[in-house]
């Protein structure tokens, strides 16, 4: 009987004297993993440029029925991605989705990828949407150019799928 | 033709002889990939996708006898040594057909790939990724990875436009000439066409203005790529998302199938269905364009009452309430006759069926029409095609060597624009077609014989074809038994010499005798008449029903008349009783006012309180305008502010076809039903169900009989009116439908003809011709597989093979020499017309400011060149109009197009008006 309170107890005693391993949230944030898949984001060319082309391809492998996108006609003299078409509403409903990512897999331009946010917490139903203003980066955090062979063309690029980092 | 056995892919197949390898194939389930080939087109062998072995029995060059190899079969020999292109090769007995194996696959993977070297691939932002036949084929058939440097595709500024409809996209485009052939063969604009060569060559638009054609949007269907796009559905949506409800457009006679393609509650596109019996797999641009004003942001919402001259807006049930009321009181203070409607005849069956109801049953007033009451409308109404009409069965898609078809009085065009492809069709396959009338069409292109007649001398003509038949003896006699009167018939028209006929007439006499002969040596003819024939009097519709029966061509399927009637469903207006002088079904009544009349009589003071469903009569049209602002009482329900809602006292908004079920009837006479696509913009109701709703008001103010008005001077005249009303069958005393079938279920117990159109058989689908498991390749992207129905073809009273016809002679009406007025004005429909239907529609450019249309000569002798503006004057009055010069046009004729914009009832005194045109 002794014994096994000494057991115990020494585990107990064991760990007080360790450093502990929680994180005083929400003062302290602990990192999350390069792979996370957290809140969503519309990335960017590093001109500016919107990746997403409206393509509803993520909203076609959303398993959570979660995206919506409508699809507009670029202006050819301001475009707003590369090619005709381009996102004129793009929403994802954060309390459908499952952050499972298929989005992700399912674009053609890397344009939605799911970040390391995962503070989501709503008052109402409708602020749980997203809307393209709030999912889509500044326009100087983009990344990766548009192949230069169709930059130098001075026309606008035809084949999205090929653009890429 | 006699049949051909072959083997594909180890199984055996019997063709007809003449059929190509894939084709045949097809009959075997065996799939053969196609770029260019498409069933409806001449195959032209552009693409090479269709690649197959073939072997044939091997001749013994010296015997020309099968060599027989040592198993004792025939010895094969791979045609040419070479693979064959399978859509452009016949099929031969013996024939072994290989579709699968290295050497076809190598040749399919080449084919591929080459077309791939400079394919844009952007299928993301293709419009036509997801339903494409290059993504499908390529998955399927293509290799894994092309050898070709990305970097060395051909690039070129993405979309031109052929036309400001259809863009081009000529990165996509695969050079398979399926939208050249289409043009050319199919739609007979043949208006694109190849440009350039090599790495350039490209589709171009020849014509001016570009891409000018009623049928463009077919070639968006066909193109097996995305290189063709409509800037009505560019960049709106992705296929998938697409949720399609079966409809039935309702802006021609022909009533074509069409598939409403909905994202969530918005129209994204429209697109044709198939059905052999009406469209094949075509629909006209008015169609797939025209129906944008579902979405309009212009609709009517909320039901509206003018107080103290300013719209308020209403409650449902205030507003039926009130519009009860007001017709209660008119018909207390005036009597019944005091009261009038009408029904625009795009109105489907169960909202007219129920209009007339309301009407005649409930309000006691038989003053109901269709018809707005202009003066070139022809007084009679045309109930001929019940009678003569094309029997049961009819399908002009098979129809071909064999068949004469007569149209006479008709631009199907601009009257009924698919009419244009199927008489068309039927022409090329053989059959026999001559075009009547006495201005230029674009069907007399196609026709074997074209005939222009003076306006006024096409009853005179078919009395000439008459003429010749009796002179030469050919008269049919298949149906003869069956006719009465066919000798007084004949005394009256051969009492005159051929020549004598044929000079009224104005054609050549051999002419006549060579159109009456094939007419009458065919084994199917069928009589096509439109606007033109019927504004030119019963005696030409008389002429007809003669011809048709002496020529032994009604009773029959594929034989008889069909009339191109004004709007969509006439013939369901026609046959609901939406007229005046008989109820459903051609029961008797006592005639009340026509459209007309109704005109008039508000006008005199005599008409009182309208009821208007579907119908902008005031367009146009001033002294409409004039009489309805005098009326006490009126109530409009429609889509819009029109410009006749605008005088109104009450304004109902309702739902448009996409928004509720219901059926058609088409010219030739089959019933069609549609589905709803959407929910209604404020929720607004179908016309009946509004009409339930003032009857069912109507009645709880008066629940002892409608025919009880205080009124007592025409007691008598309006029980005998009501009476005949319900002669029809006993009316049910309550209007408790629910549901637009429950209409239909009374149509089909109460209108004779109308039985056996309940939506249940309306719904069954015959298998059209041939459609296999791998029909995709055809038609991916294209029309949509008719799943949902193909109609029911009501019979005509011949069919039944036993009823006796009454032949009559009707002496022509001679020419009219007029000094004061020298020239004919026909008013001639366009399909363009400016309508209530066009709002928001691209085709909003391709309308034409209201304009008069003159022969050359005519404006040589007036001097006046084209663009400058005439001044016409008639016995009605006088009306100012630009010039139009058409080269065809015959001396004496001038054409008045009816678009908005110029107040034509004004000069005009009825169909064909007596006018004298100068330079203004
Ligand atoms: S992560 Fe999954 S559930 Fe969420 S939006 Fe993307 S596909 Fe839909
Ligand atoms: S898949 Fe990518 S490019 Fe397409 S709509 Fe979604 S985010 Fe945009
Ligand atoms: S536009 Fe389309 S249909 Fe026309 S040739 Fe090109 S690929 Fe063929
Ligand atoms: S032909 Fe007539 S019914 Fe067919 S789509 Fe055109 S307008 Fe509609
Ligand atoms: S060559 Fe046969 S389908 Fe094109």
């Amino acid at each position: 009987m002794l014994g096994e309170i000494v057991k115990g107890l020494r585990t107990t005693f064991k760990y007080l004297f360790k450093k502990p391993v929680t994180v005083q949230y929400p003062e302290v944030k602990r990192p999350v993993r390069e792979r996370f898949r957290g809140r969503h984001e519309l990335k960017r060319f590093e001109n500016g440029m919107e990746r997403c082309i409206g393509c509803a391809l993520c909203a076609a492998a959303c398993p959570a029925d979660a995206i919506l996108v409508i699809p507009g006609e670029n202006d050819p003299a301001h475009p707003n991605s590369p090619g005709e078409r381009y996102a004129a509403t793009y929403e994802i409903n954060m309390l459908r989705c499952i952050f499972c990512g298929y989005c992700e897999d399912a674009c053609p331009t890397n344009a939605i990828v799911l970040e390391h946010q995962y503070e989501l917490a709503y008052y109402d139903r409708k602020s749980a949407i997203y809307t393209k203003e709030m999912l889509l980066v500044p326009p100087d955090k983009g990344h990766g150019e548009i192949p230069p062979i169709l930059q130098e063309l001075n026309r606008r690029p035809s084949p999205p799928a090929q653009i890429d980092l | 033709m006699p049949d051909v056995t072959l083997t594909i892919d180890g199984k055996t197949v019997t063709v007809p002889a003449g059929t190509n390898i894939v084709d045949a194939a097809r009959a075997g389930d065996v799939a053969i990939p196609v770029f260019c080939y498409h069933p409806k087109m001449k195959a032209v062998g552009m693409c090479r996708m269709c690649l197959v072995e073939v072997y044939t029995p091997k001749i013994d060059p010296a015997t020309r006898q099968p060599v027989i190899g040592a198993d004792g079969k025939p010895e094969l020999a791979l045609m040419m040594n070479k693979l064959q292109a399978g859509c452009v090769t016949p099929v031969s007995d013996g024939m072994v057909v290989k579709t699968v194996g290295e050497r076809v696959e190598f040749a399919q993977r080449g084919v591929l790939e080459f077309l791939l070297t400079s394919h844009p691939l952007d299928c993301p932002v293709c419009d036509k990724g997801g339903e494409c036949p290059l993504q499908n084929l390529t998955m399927e058939w293509g290799p894994g990875n092309s050898r070709y440097d990305y970097a060395d595709k051909h690039h070129n500024v993405k979309p031109v436009a052929l036309g400001d409809l259809i863009y081009l996209d000529r990165e996509r485009c695969i050079l398979c000439a399926r939208c050249v052939r289409f043009q050319d063969e199919i739609a007979g604009d043949p208006v694109l066409g190849f440009d350039n060569r090599g790495r350039n060559w490209e589709i171009i638009s020849k014509s001016e203005p570009a891409f000018d054609s009623k049928f463009s949007g077919n070639t968006t269907d066909i193109c097996p790529v995305g290189a063709l796009t409509s800037s009505d559905f560019r960049f709106k949506a992705r296929v998938w998302e697409l949720r399609s409800t079966p409809s039935v457009c309702n802006h021609c006679s022909v009533g074509c199938d069409i598939s409403i393609d909905m994202r969530y509650n918005d129209l994204m596109r429209v697109m044709p269905r198939e059905n052999d019996f009406v469209n094949e797999i075509w629909t006209c641009d008015k169609g797939r364009y025209g129906m944008r004003h579902i979405m309009s942001g212009e609709r009517l919402k909320t039901p509206m009452i003018r107080r103290n001259n300013a719209w308020v807006a209403a409650t449902w049930e205030e507003a039926t309430r009130y519009v009860a009321d007001r017709l209660t009181l008119v018909r207390a203070n005036y009597g019944a006759n005091a009261l009038g409607g009408l029904a625009g005849a795009h109105l489907p069956n169960e909202d007219l069926y129920l209009f007339g109801k309301l009407f005649r049953e409930v309000l006691g007033s038989n003053n109901i029409d269709h018809r707005r009451g202009t003066p070139d409308e022809p007084t009679a109404l045309d109930d001929l095609p019940n009678i003569l009409g094309v029997g049961a069965g009819t399908n002009l898609t098979t129809l071909g060597k064999g068949t004469a078809v007569l149209v006479i009085g008709a631009d199907p065009e601009e009257e009924a624009p698919l009419y244009v492809l199927r008489l068309r069709g039927i022409a090329d396959r053989g059959g026999d077609l001559t075009v009547v009338n006495s201005y230029p069409t674009k069907l007399a292109r196609f026709a074997k014989s074209a005939v222009t007649v003076r306006p006024g001398a096409e009853a005179a003509f078919v009395q000439a074809l008459l003429g010749a038949i009796f002179a030469e003896g050919s008269a049919n006699e298949a149906l003869a038994a069956r006719l009465r009167g066919a000798d007084e018939l004949k005394r009256s028209v051969s009492g005159k010499p051929l020549a004598d006929l044929a000079a009224a007439a104005g054609v050549a006499e051999a002419t006549i005798r060579a159109i009456a002969s094939s007419f009458v040596a065919a084994e199917n003819g069928i009589i096509v008449y439109g606007r033109a024939a019927v504004g030119a009097g019963p005696a030409l519709t008389q002429a007809l029903a003669n011809l048709a029966l002496v020529g032994g061509k009604a009773g029959r399927a594929n034989n008889g008349l069909i009339a191109l009637t004004a709007e969509g469903n006439t013939r369901g207006a026609l046959d609901m009783g939406v007229r005046p002088d008989r109820g459903p079904g051609g029961a008797a009544v006592t005639a009340g006012m026509s459209a007309r009349e109704m005109w008039a009589a508000a006008k005199a003071d005599t008409l009182k309180g309208m009821y208007i469903a579907g119908m902008n009569p005031a367009k146009s049209n001033t002294a409409v305008a004039e009489a309805l602002s005098q009326l006490e009482f009126l109530v409009v329900q429609d889509l819009f502010m029109t410009e006749t809602a605008q005088l109104a006292h009450v304004v109902l908004p309702v739902a448009t076809v996409a928004e509720r079920d219901g059926t058609f009837t088409n010219a030739e006479r089959r019933v069609q039903r549609f589905q709803q696509a959407r929910r209604a913009e404020g929720e607004a109701p179908a016309d009946w169900s509004l009409f339930q709703e003032v009857a069912r008001a109507v009645q709880a103010m008066a629940p002892a009989s409608p025919t009880a008005a205080p009124a007592k001077k025409s007691a008598k005249a309006r029980a005998a009116e009501s009476n005949t009303a319900v002669a029809v069958a006993a009316p049910p005393a309550s209007w408790d439908y629910l549901v637009s079938s429950d209409i239909a279920d009374e149509i089909s117990a109460r209108v004779p003809g109308y039985k056996g159109t309940s939506y249940t058989s309306l719904e069954l689908t015959r298998k059209s011709w041939g459609r296999q498991p791998n029909e995709s390749f055809y038609y991916d992207g294209t029309s949509y597989e008719n799943t949902e129905g193909v109609g029911v073809q009501l019979p005509a009273l011949a069919d039944d093979g036993k009823s006796v016809f009454q032949l009559a002679y009707r002496e022509p009406a001679p020419a009219a020499a007029d000094e004061q007025f020298p020239l004919t004005l026909l008013t001639v429909v366009r399909a363009y017309d400016g309508g209530e239907w066009m709002r928001g529609s691209k085709l909003v450019p391709r309308t034409v400011p209201a304009h008069v249309i003159l022969s050359v000569a005519d404006a040589q002798q007036l001097g006046v060149g084209i663009g400058e503006p005439v001044r016409i004057s008639s016995a009605a009055g006088t009306l100012e109009l630009r010039a139009q010069v058409d080269a065809g046009l015959s001396a004496g004729v001038v054409l008045l197009p009816l678009v908005k914009g110029a107040d034509l009832a004004s000069v005009l005194t009825g169909p064909q008006t007596r006018v004298s045109v100068a330079k203004a």
